[in-house]
């Protein structure tokens, strides 16, 4: 619990408080070599690392099939478990938790100034959001890395670049990076970033958990690539059980893996929900929330409330690898279904982690750009709930094949299908607010209207997966390969690049180059088209998911699908470039609303100063009064400077 | 702008987007089901890939009108309601641009409605199509007429099956890294890497794997049914043309995943009995020497399952012993 | 004003900003401590969906052979001294309540060592066990169990005893006067604290009395 430091009430003032810390310096204004920064983290890390190893061995040196080989399960589970350990006491994550234990408080230190406080254990929610913007992008350019490594052994019918082995460890490297990365993508850097503007608090609820959810995403990158020197894991990103069983230890960076990145996932959950139910400014009523933040409030139900199940799955798991359990192994009062089931049971709402946050950005989006307010705005909002509430119902469509229980299957089949409501509310609020209205086609608002037309697509093929007999034909294959990325890349990953250019002005202070931006939008949305559109004939005509090898009249589809692939990956270039060119190379300094945006994120300084806002705002309407005489502003912001207003042609708020 | 003025104006941008989506609609739906509708996956080598075949083209059929229906809307909004465009009126504001009640309500209705009638129409293609191909696990609900009766009789020795006997084919699918192979107790429970089955037979697979999870997935016969080890999973399919079909792996299931895959064939009846009863034959010595046929298959190199003995004694467990690798006895 | 942050950046805090933003504060330990417990029945869940799982499908009929029983004389002891340091943190606010704050210390205190002893057992049963972890579908879910119990604990003895270390500095900042029942801000955070505190050791009860009968009992 972080508990504040000393803001005596009034009774307080009276009593004798000592000025907190008088007299010491804190952590962060020691010299630089004694402070705790990335390179302690590092440094702390590696040397967990092989205390673990050492220890696992030491501990489970007489088993026959571990001997002197200096590699078995047990000794890679605890140097992960130590690496992770010296990583967070590295980092600074475990000062304050061991400070309490002798009752203190928390230091309130300043953040430091300049670059350094990126590479630190910052409080701050707008420097966490930083850090999470360039830890996914470090995730996504990875994972994309070894997309194209995939879509280039593909390019013939038969093994040429990989062996086999390589190959899987590419794909389920591929795939397991990019769940996590996708899991975190928005609510890391924009949930944590954004929220607290949006609803006019000036901190998190909770900023200690809120670091620690970045930092110990950045080890689950590494428990995670920590894999590669044992020869990855032969699983995929779903790690079904007996293969898991069967595997060797670097099937443990994956089971610990999931693990370390769902305490981040958990801990971004709870500090964002808590953030969101108490610290709204004065006024901000639940029917006056962004809808960003709606959105972000159904992901961190799900993240709270799934993830613990992940968690669990993979304790199991790791369980069985090192202490020899028979959670996963059918022969001795185990079953592999056990897996299936817990996975998916957290992996199906992971699946609308990665789709909410997604639609909150383009619902936030679209009405700044149509200069119109936000149609349907208790629709957007209970779809959803609603989504996420029956996200935990639909877990068993996974296994429609796989030998459960038939009498099932029309439930799970009924309960998917009505999924498929709520989320078809995205579509009406989205039209009804582009209806007769003035859009002014920005890059944001061109990545917003690409993810209604990508997810359109997600989602009608999600119906087709959603009916066994079709299912029949589609599951395991690149049908459903190309469903999901069309749900996942061309949804959440476009409301990402949507939310990046929206509101990376506000973030850096500085605009993003157009004309690379334009190039960049249309290089991705066609390419993207081009690679994941063939994959669904691809798997209409019978190519299965993670094989090297397929029939040699496909061809022709597959490497249509792989050019474009390497052109997608060259548009995702084009976009650091723009990064790069706007940020360093060429910078433009940002108004303080380039968009004209009535959102309380818009209205406070420029840069944002560190406490968000000068007075605590307060708030007198919902931010979607565009166009409209004679609307309230959006916020008292309680500051002489005058509040920026919209300023659109023909409409003057008054 | 009077009310009554962009009122006219919206049921002129209404009717003309209508106009425009069910003329693209019908002609879609119509080029649909005249050119493609015919070849769509999974065919129509069985019953069921022709009732699957039927399923899909009625989605897509649906589809169609919805992915237009939107994709109209954005392109009309795009070409009309851009700011760039000269003479595009102030967007409206307040309550009216807020909601719509009619809006709304219907298209929750029509949404809704839509997707009732899916999963009503899967749930009763689902049952009609006996399992539709899918695997039903160990205890299928809903099966074709006679595969009990078969599938009981499978265990005894005294299985049998003739061509012209309207009986259920009975194959056993037996996954295993990084193979299929198949047994067919009616003949005396022979096991062979080809599958063979006779035309307009009810076939009842039952799959079951040895070591990780597999899917077996004949691709024309419109099966996938998931290949657990000791479980024993059911899938029906009624052969209905002569000809070849393709059995992949769709379960990640290890390294050579990918190269998991071989060739059926239907063929006559008759000419299956030929080839059952020679390979029968042919096999006599090697299938003696194979574990009974059972539905599913236990690697026991330990004890009944290994790790807890009968007995009560509680011995040194370890997987690597379970699975046959003898331990070094440093 | 005392705040440094304040003072370094030159921001100044109404005293409606400042009990406005306490408040918010206290609301959080309150959410958080109910939101924590929420994620950590779900954690439960799946050990339960685990333990029912693995019983009804009962592969290889190797669920349990032999009814196999962990030492039942571990588990009730156990699951006994988490009840008491549950019913312990209870009284203990219930004092506090009443403003006898010495009370309350003294039952923390006792339920840190309870809740240590508990942790003890919990760890000192795992040696001996008359199974192996991999014998049956029991063992695993009890190896399982086992390990989410040793954390379930070591998170309860961290929260009791940071809550009553806190209430010891906080008598030695603010003199020995019950700071703890003042309206200071950090005495506020204290109780919201102890509140969420002694809800989640009730809660550690009650999931520790239906493994205690899942794995003991039934």
């Amino acid at each position: 619990m972080t508990i504040s430091a000393e803001r005596p009430t009034e009774v307080a003032a009276s009593s004798a408080t000592p000025p907190m810390q008088s007299g010491r310096v804190g952590w962060t204004q020691r010299p630089g070599w004694m402070s705790q920064h990335l390179g302690t983290a590092i440094v702390l890390g590696i040397v967990g690392y092989l205390f673990g190893h050492w220890l696992g061995n030491a501990i489970t040196g007489n088993y026959a099939y571990v001997q002197n080989s200096g590699q078995n399960s047990a000794a890679n589970f605890f140097a992960l478990l130590f690496a992770v350990v010296g990583w967070l006491l590295g980092i600074g994550a475990l000062n304050y938790p061991f400070a309490k234990l002798l009752g203190r408080e928390p230091k309130q230190e300043p953040t430091v100034e300049g670059w350094s406080k990126y590479f630190r254990y910052t409080l701050d929610h707008k420097v966490v959001g930083l850090q999470y913007v360039v830890g996914v992008l470090l995730f996504m350019f990875t994972g994309g890395l070894l997309a194209m490594a995939i879509r280039a052994e593909l390019l013939s019918p038969t093994t040429h670049l990989f062996g086999p082995g390589t190959y899987i460890e590419i794909v389920s490297e591929h795939g397991t990076i990019m769940m996590m990365m996708a899991t975190s993508i928005i609510v890391g850097p924009m949930g944590n970033y954004f929220v607290p503007l949006m609803i006019g608090s000036r901190k998190m609820a909770f900023p200690r958990i809120e670091a620690f959810s970045f930092w110990i995403f950045v080890a689950g990158y590494a428990v995670i690539f920590s894999a590669l020197p044992y020869g990855g894991f032969p699983t995929g990103w779903t790690g079904y059980a007996p293969l898991q069983t069967q595997a060797g230890p670097g099937m443990i960076s994956y089971l610990f893996g999931f693990a370390v990145i769902g305490m981040g996932m958990m801990a971004a959950g709870f500090n964002i929900a808590v953030t969101i139910i108490n610290n709204r400014a004065p006024g901000m009523t639940w029917s006056r929330v962004p809808i960003f933040v709606w959105s972000i409030l159904a992901t961190a139900a799900l993240l709270t409330l799934a993830t613990p199940t992940l968690f669990a799955a993979g304790l199991f798991g790791i369980l069985d690898k090192t202490a020899q359990t028979a959670f996963y192994v059918s022969e001795h009062g185990g079953s592999s279904y056990l897996w299936e089931n817990l996975f998916w049971f957290f992996g199906h709402p992971e699946v609308y982690i990665m789709a909410l946050p997604g639609f909150g950005i383009v619902a936030e989006i679209l009405p700044v750009f149509t200069r119109k307010p936000l149609f349907a705005y208790k629709v957007a909002a209970s779809g959803m709930i609603g989504v996420a509430l029956l996200s935990f119902f639909v877990w068993q469509h996974h296994l429609f094949q796989s030998g459960i229980n038939p009498d099932m299957r029309p439930l799970f089949m009924l309960t998917t299908e009505l999924i498929s409501i709520p989320t078809g509310f995205i579509f009406l609020v989205g039209m009804g607010t582009l209806y007769r209205a003035k859009i002014r086609f920005e890059i944001p608002m061109l990545f917003a209207m690409a993810l209604f037309f990508n997810f359109l697509i997600g989602g009608v093929t999600g119906v087709f997966l959603s009916d066994v007999p079709v299912n029949v034909t589609v599951h395991g294959g690149f049908f459903v390969l190309s469903h999901f990325h069309y749900t996942i890349m061309g949804g959440l990953l476009f409301a990402f690049m949507a939310g990046l250019y929206y509101w990376l002005p506000k973030m850096t202070g500085r605009m993003m180059n157009k004309k690379i931006g334009l190039w960049h939008f249309w290089t991705m949305f066609i390419f993207f088209n081009l690679t994941f559109f063939p994959m669904f004939i691809i798997g209409l005509l019978g190519q299965p998911r993670r094989v090297f090898t397929y029939a040699k009249n496909l061809q022709g589809l597959n490497d249509f699908s792989s050019i474009s692939a390497f052109l997608l990956g060259a548009s995702f270039l084009l976009f650091f470039a723009n990064l790069m060119y706007s940020m360093y190379i060429k910078p433009v300094k940002a108004p303080a609303n380039p968009w004209d945006s009535l959102g309380l994120e818009w209205q406070t300084a420029s840069p944002i100063p560190e406490y968000n806002f000068e007075r605590i705002p307060v708030v007198m309407s919902d931010p979607y009064h565009y166009s409209e005489v004679g609307a309230p502003p959006v916020a008292d912001l309680g500051t002489s400077a005058p509040p920026v207003v919209s300023t659109t042609s023909g409409s003057s708020p008054a | 702008m009077s009310t009554e003025n962009s009122m006219k104006k919206e049921t002129h941008h209404l009717r003309r987007m209508a106009t425009i989506w069910i003329i693209l609609s019908v002609a879609a739906d119509l080029l649909f089901m005249f050119w493609i509708a015919p070849h769509v996956p999974p065919g129509t080598m069985t019953d069921t890939a022709r009732a699957n075949q039927f399923d899909f083209n009625v989605l897509f059929l649906m589809a169609f009108p919805v992915l237009i229906g939107v994709w109209v809307y954005m392109g009309y909004a795009i070409v009309n309601w851009s700011a760039k465009r000269a003479g595009v009126p102030e967007p409206i504001g307040g309550p009216a641009a807020r909601g719509n009640l009619k809006a709304q309500v219907s298209w929750i209705v029509v949404t809704s409605v839509i997707v009732l009638f899916l999963a009503g129409f899967g749930t009763v293609a689902l049952i009609g199509g006996k399992g539709s191909g899918g695997g039903e696990g160990p205890n299928p609900v809903w099966m074709p007429a006679g595969s009990a009766k078969a599938e009981t009789a499978a265990l005894t020795s005294s299985a049998s099956w003739t061509p012209g006997s309207n009986q259920v084919l009975v194959v056993q699918v037996i996954g295993q890294q990084w193979q299929f192979t198949y047994r067919y107790p009616q003949f005396g429970g022979f096991e062979s890497p080809k599958l063979i089955i006779p035309n307009n037979t009810e076939i009842a697979f039952n799959v079951t794997s040895l070591d990780v999870i597999h899917s077996f997935w004949a691709y024309q016969l419109s099966v996938k049914a998931d290949a657990n080890p000791q479980q024993n999973d059911v899938a029906y399919a009624k052969t209905d043309q002569l000809g070849n079909f393709t059995v992949r792996c769709s379960e990640l299931c290890g390294i050579w995943h990918g190269a998991m895959f071989n060739y059926g064939k239907v063929v006559t009846p008759s000419d299956f009995q030929n080839w059952a009863t020679s390979t029968e034959a042919a096999n006599a010595a090697n299938t003696k020497n194979l574990p009974p046929f059972a539905w599913t298959y236990v690697p026991d190199a330990n004890g009944a399952a290994g790790g807890y003995y009968i007995d009560g004694n509680v011995t040194p467990y370890s997987q690597v012993e379970t699975y046959g690798a003898k331990q070094p006895t440093s | 004003m005392t705040d440094m942050y304040n003072k370094s950046k030159g921001y100044t805090e109404t005293p409606e900003e400042i009990e406005y933003e306490l408040r918010a504060k206290v609301g959080s330990v309150w959410s958080g401590g109910r939101l924590f417990i929420g994620m950590y029945t779900f954690l439960l869940a799946a050990l339960a969906f685990a333990y029912f799982y693995l019983r009804t499908a009962n592969s290889g009929l190797q669920w349990r052979p032999h009814n196999m029983t962990a030492p039942t004389a571990f588990g009730w002891s156990i699951f006994a001294l988490e009840a008491l340091t549950a019913v312990l943190a209870i009284y203990g606010q219930w004092r506090l309540r009443k403003g006898v704050v010495l009370d309350w210390q003294v039952a923390v205190w006792t339920g840190v060592l309870t809740s240590l002893v508990a942790l003890f057992l919990q760890i000192w049963e795992t040696t001996t066990l008359p199974f192996y972890p991999g014998a049956s579908g029991y063992s695993s879910t009890f190896i399982g169990w086992v390990v989410i119990n040793i954390a379930t604990l070591v998170v309860g003895v961290y929260w009791l005893e940071t809550t009553v270390a806190r209430s010891m500095r906080m008598r030695k900042e603010l003199g020995k006067d019950n700071p703890e029942l003042s309206s200071v801000a950090t005495a506020r955070l204290f109780r919201a604290n102890v509140a969420s505190m002694t809800y989640f050791w009730g809660f550690v009860a009650l999931s520790g009395a239906l493994f205690l009968a899942l794995f003991y009992i039934l």
